[in-house]
């Protein structure tokens, strides 16, 4: 069955997407702050946003690194759900094309965490 | 200097962690929903129940979390966790990283599972199952992280 019907597959599909933008969020949180990507730095004394590589005194990135990440993961998901690309890549073994995504998925999450809680581990 | 959201800073405190135990417990009920349901259980009904409880309550705490942050920030962290306690500061920086992570995981969960159909095969099913159980976890270890840093120095 065409899985745009809505169909019983309409379940496969929705994990696909949301692997895809789970994957994207991962990356789209990650890379900005290791590659001092420049971000919309909020300076809650004076109320300003400003573009900055590296923050100063109270300045704070969180919202940008969000923003992006949710921005880069709605896309993906978006692209995912319309055009179905996981599906296509993996069309002979879809049961592998699954375990390939959800680990793809998975491990940039997994990055994430390490990479933050190699961070945390370094400043005790 | 005034900080944005500042005077209201201990009722939207109070809140964040009312929607953050609520968010807790949805997807953890979530989670155990999708693992029994990976183990040949039905469980639609209460996927698609915790499939929108989890994530209200979820999305309603981070934004909570969101507006509190500046006068953490400026209040909290600048002044005390920065000069006295830097290990605290990144302790708090970390679980707002598992917070991020853990609103990806459930988000996905929820609407996966929601959609999730009766003759879904297995190996799906235990795929949203990793996901719902990470995000919970994430969430746990976040929520207990949260707790530790207010009981040191709430806004």
């Amino acid at each position: 069955m065409d899985e745009s019907s809505g169909g019983p597959d309409d379940g496969s599909r929705a994990l696909r997407a949301a692997l895809a933008g789970v994957a994207a969020f991962a990356l789209g949180y990650l890379l900005p702050g290791t590659l001092q990507l420049p971000t919309l730095a909020y300076d809650p004394l004076r109320h300003l946003f400003s573009l900055q590589r590296t923050l100063t005194g109270v300045q704070m990135r969180y919202f940008s690194d969000l923003l992006t990440a949710t921005s880069a993961s709605l896309i993906t998901f978006a692209i995912a759900w319309r055009f179905h690309w996981i599906k296509r890549l993996n069309r002979l073994k879809q049961a592998q094309g699954f375990s390939v995504a959800a680990g793809v998925a998975l491990s940039l999450v997994a990055l994430d965490v390490a990479y933050y809680l190699s961070r945390l581990l370094a400043a005790v | 200097m005034s900080v944005i959201f500042e005077s209201a800073a201990r009722p939207l405190l109070l809140a964040h962690a009312v929607f953050a135990f609520a968010a807790l417990f949805a997807s953890t009920h979530h989670a155990a929903h999708a693992v029994l349901s990976a183990l040949g259980r039905v469980q639609e009904r209460e996927l698609r129940r915790f499939g929108w409880i989890a994530p209200a309550c979820l999305v309603a705490q981070a934004l909570l979390g969101l507006a509190l942050y500046p006068t953490y920030r400026v209040r909290v962290r600048a002044p005390d966790f920065d000069r006295l306690a830097p290990a605290v500061a990144q302790l708090f920086d970390f679980k707002e990283h598992l917070a991020a992570l853990a609103l990806a995981l459930v988000l996905a969960a929820a609407f996966a599972g929601a959609r999730q159909r009766r003759d879904q095969p297995k190996p799906q099913r235990w795929t949203l199952a990793t996901l719902s159980v990470g995000g919970a976890a994430m969430l746990w270890t976040a929520t207990i992280i949260g707790l530790y840093v207010t009981a040191r120095h709430p806004v």
